[in-house]
C-alpha cells in the first residue's frame, strides 16, 4: 500500500530553535495515526506544514504523492483543523457554509447533527463563542468535510469530558461508513488511545516512537516490590525509569511478558502493571531515540 | 477558476461589511453635507473691488470632495479581506494563489458595481441641480468631471486601485507585522523620494509640470491603472510565502 502522507528528512527551522529535525514518517491510507507529544514538541508545525500553511526549511513532504504547499490537487482533499484557527467575523453558520463550498464530500446533514450533539447554535458570532464552543464548530467543520485527508490539532481545547466523548463517538462512527486518513495530535493520550490505530510519538522536534497501537499495548510494565526481588526479575531486561521508596523500588521493564515471567514475579511477589500508553509515551520521550523501536520489532 | 469564485463568495457571506458598509458611510457622508449646505447660502463669496469686499452671488459649485470616503473605505476593505479572511481560507484547502485571484477578483467586481453607482449617483445629482442646494457631492473638479463613462471608468480603476492597497498592506501585515507594515510606509515614502531626487538633480521640473498640466482626467485614469497593475504584481509576490 502507499503512503497517504510521506515525509523525509524534514526539518524547520525558525530562528533561535529548531522546531523540527530530520523528521521521517509515513501515514498509510485509511487509518487513524495518533501524534503524540508535549507542548511545543512540534506537532503544529508538522501539521501547519502538510497543510501547506508553512513551509519546511529542508526535506520532502509528500500527501497524495505530491507537495501539499500551494497545490490545490492535494490541497483540496484535505482539512486542517487547529487549536488556534481565526475566523472572519462571521456567525457559525456562515463558516459552516463556506467550509461547504470548498468540500466536495461535504455533509449538511453530518454538520447538523454535530451542531445539535454540541448543542452549539449556528446563528451565534463566533467571536462570542467560548473556547470548547469554538473548538467544537472546528470539529464541526473537520468531520463534515469528510476530506481524504483530515487532521486535527488540538481539536478539543477547553471541551468538557462529554463533548470530548461525542468527539470520539462521532469520529469513530463517520470514519466506519466513510474511512479516510485522519492525523490526531492530543495531549490526552488515554483518552484517545482506544480510536488509534498507529502512534507517532514526537519530542523536541524528532520522531522518537512509531508503532502500531496494538503493538505497544503490553510493551512496557511496571515493575514493584522489594529491591532485591525486583533486581532479581529484571536482571538481563531493558530498565527504563527506576524510583526507589526505601526498601521498595518501581521500575518499567520494557518488551512482553511471557506466563513464565508472570509466574516467577508472582513467587517474587511482585506488582506488575501493564503501562498505559499515555505512561508509555512520557517514558518514550525521556528516551535516546529508536530504544524502544529496537525493543518492541 | 471555480476557486476563485467561491473565495469571492466567501468574502460575500456576510454581505453587510463589503457591500452595505460603502454605501452606508458615504450616505451618512452624503446627509451631513446636505445639511451644511443647505445652511450656507451657495456660492456667495467675496470678491475684492474699488468698493471694498463685495458679496457677489455665482450660479452655482458648491464642490465637496467628501465622496472620496468611498474611496479611502476601499483601502480597509482591501487589508480586511487578506488580514481576517486568509487563515481560515487556507485552512479549507484553497491555495494562497487562488484565494489572492478570488479576492482580487472581487474587489474588481465591487469597484466595477460601486464604480457605476456612483456614477449614477452623479448623474441624479446634474439632474435635480445639485440635490436642489446646488451641492456638487459626487463630482469632483478634474477628476470625476467628464462624461458618465468616464466617470465609471475613472471610479473603478479608482476603487480597484485602493483595493489592491489595501489588500497588499494586508499580506505585508500578515507576514511581517507592525515592524514590516512600518517598514512598508517608509519603502513608500522613499520611492517618492528618490523620485523627487532624481527629478530635481536632473532639473526636470518643467518637464513634469508640463506632463500633468497636460495630463487629461483619462490619461490620468490610465496611469492610475498601471499603478494598479503594478500593486497588484507586488502583493501577489508578497502573498506567496504568507504562513498562517
Amino acid at each position: 500500500m502507499t503512503p497517504v502522507i510521506s515525509v523525509t528528512g524534514l526539518t524547520r527551522r525558525y530562528r533561535d530553535h529548531v522546531a523540527l529535525d530530520q523528521v521521517s514518517l509515513e501515514v498509510e491510507a485509511g487509518s487513524i495515526v495518533g501524534l503524540l507529544g508535549r507542548n511545543g514538541a512540534g506537532k503544529t508545525t508538522l501539521l501547519r506544514i502538510l497543510a501547506g500553511q508553512e513551509f519546511p526549511s529542508a526535506g520532502d513532504v509528500l500527501v497524495h504523492g505530491a507537495p501539499p504547499a500551494e497545490n490545490e490537487a492535494v490541497l483540496r482533499r484535505m482539512v486542517f483543523v487547529r487549536e488556534d484557527q481565526t475566523y472572519p467575523d462571521f456567525k457559525v453558520r456562515h463558516a459552516l457554509r463556506v467550509a461547504s463550498w470548498f468540500y466536495p464530500n461535504w455533509n449538511a446533514e453530518l454538520a447538523d447533527a454535530l451542531l445539535a450533539d454540541f448543542g452549539l447554535p449556528a446563528g451565534r458570532a463566533i467571536k462570542k463563542l467560548s473556547r470548547g464552543m469554538r473548538s467544537a464548530l472546528g470539529i464541526v467543520i473537520g468531520l463534515a468535510a469528510r476530506a481524504d485527508v483530515t487532521l486535527f490539532d488540538e481539536p478539543y481545547a477547553g471541551l468538557d469530558a462529554v463533548a470530548r466523548q461525542i468527539f470520539y463517538d462521532r469520529l469513530l462512527a463517520d470514519y466506519a461508513e466513510h474511512p479516510r486518513t485522519i492525523l490526531l495530535s492530543t495531549h490526552l493520550i488515554d483518552e484517545a488511545a482506544g480510536l488509534l490505530e498507529r502512534v507517532i510519538v514526537i519530542d523536541r522536534g524528532r520522531i522518537v516512537l512509531t508503532a502500531d497501537a496494538d503493538d505497544l499495548r503490553g510493551v512496557a510494565t511496571a515493575v514493584s516490590g522489594p529491591v532485591l526481588a525486583v533486581d532479581e526479575f529484571t536482571a538481563g531486561r531493558v530498565v527504563w525509569d527506576r524510583r526507589r521508596v526505601a526498601s521498595r523500588v518501581s521500575v518499567v521493564v520494557v518488551g512482553g511478558l511471557d506466563e513464565a515471567d508472570r509466574l516467577l514475579a508472582r513467587s517474587l511477589q511482585l506488582d506488575l502493571t501493564p503501562l498505559t500508553l499515555q505512561q508509555l509515551v512520557v517514558q518514550a520521550a525521556a528516551q535516546p531515540a529508536d530504544t524502544l523501536e529496537r525493543t518492541s520489532a | 477558476m471555480r476557486t476563485w469564485r467561491d473565495v469571492a463568495r466567501y468574502h460575500l457571506v456576510m454581505p453587510w461589511l463589503v457591500v452595505g458598509m460603502p454605501w452606508a458611510i458615504t450616505a451618512f457622508s452624503f446627509v451631513v453635507n446636505l445639511i451644511i449646505f443647505d445652511l450656507v447660502p451657495p456660492g456667495h463669496h467675496g470678491v475684492l473691488t474699488s468698493q471694498g469686499v463685495v458679496q457677489v452671488a455665482s450660479a452655482s459649485h458648491n464642490y465637496t470632495g467628501a465622496v472620496c470616503i468611498v474611496y479611502i473605505f476601499f483601502i480597509a476593505l482591501g487589508v480586511s479581506s487578506i488580514g481576517r479572511s486568509l487563515p481560515f481560507g487556507l485552512a479549507l484547502g484553497v491555495s494562497r494563489r487562488s484565494f489572492y485571484a478570488g479576492t482580487a477578483l472581487l474587489g474588481g467586481a465591487l469597484a466595477l458595481a460601486d464604480g457605476l453607482a456612483l456614477t449614477a449617483l452623479q448623474a441624479i445629482e446634474q439632474a435635480t441641480d445639485g440635490w436642489g442646494v446646488r451641492m456638487h457631492f459626487f463630482r469632483v473638479p478634474y477628476i470625476l468631471d467628464g462624461p458618465w463613462y468616464l466617470t465609471w471608468l475613472t471610479s473603478f480603476v479608482g476603487l480597484a486601485l485602493l483595493f489592491i492597497y489595501g489588500m497588499w498592506f494586508g499580506i505585508v501585515y500578515r507576514r511581517w507585522n507592525l515592524t514590516g507594515s512600518a517598514a512598508f510606509i517608509a519603502a513608500q515614502v522613499c520611492v517618492v523620494v528618490a523620485a523627487v531626487l532624481i527629478v530635481a538633480w536632473s532639473d526636470a521640473w518643467s518637464g513634469v509640470g508640463h506632463f500633468f498640466s497636460g495630463l487629461t482626467a483619462a490619461g490620468l485614469t490610465g496611469l492610475l491603472a498601471g499603478l494598479a497593475v503594478l500593486l497588484l504584481a507586488g502583493g501577489q509576490a508578497t502573498i506567496r510565502r504568507a504562513t498562517v
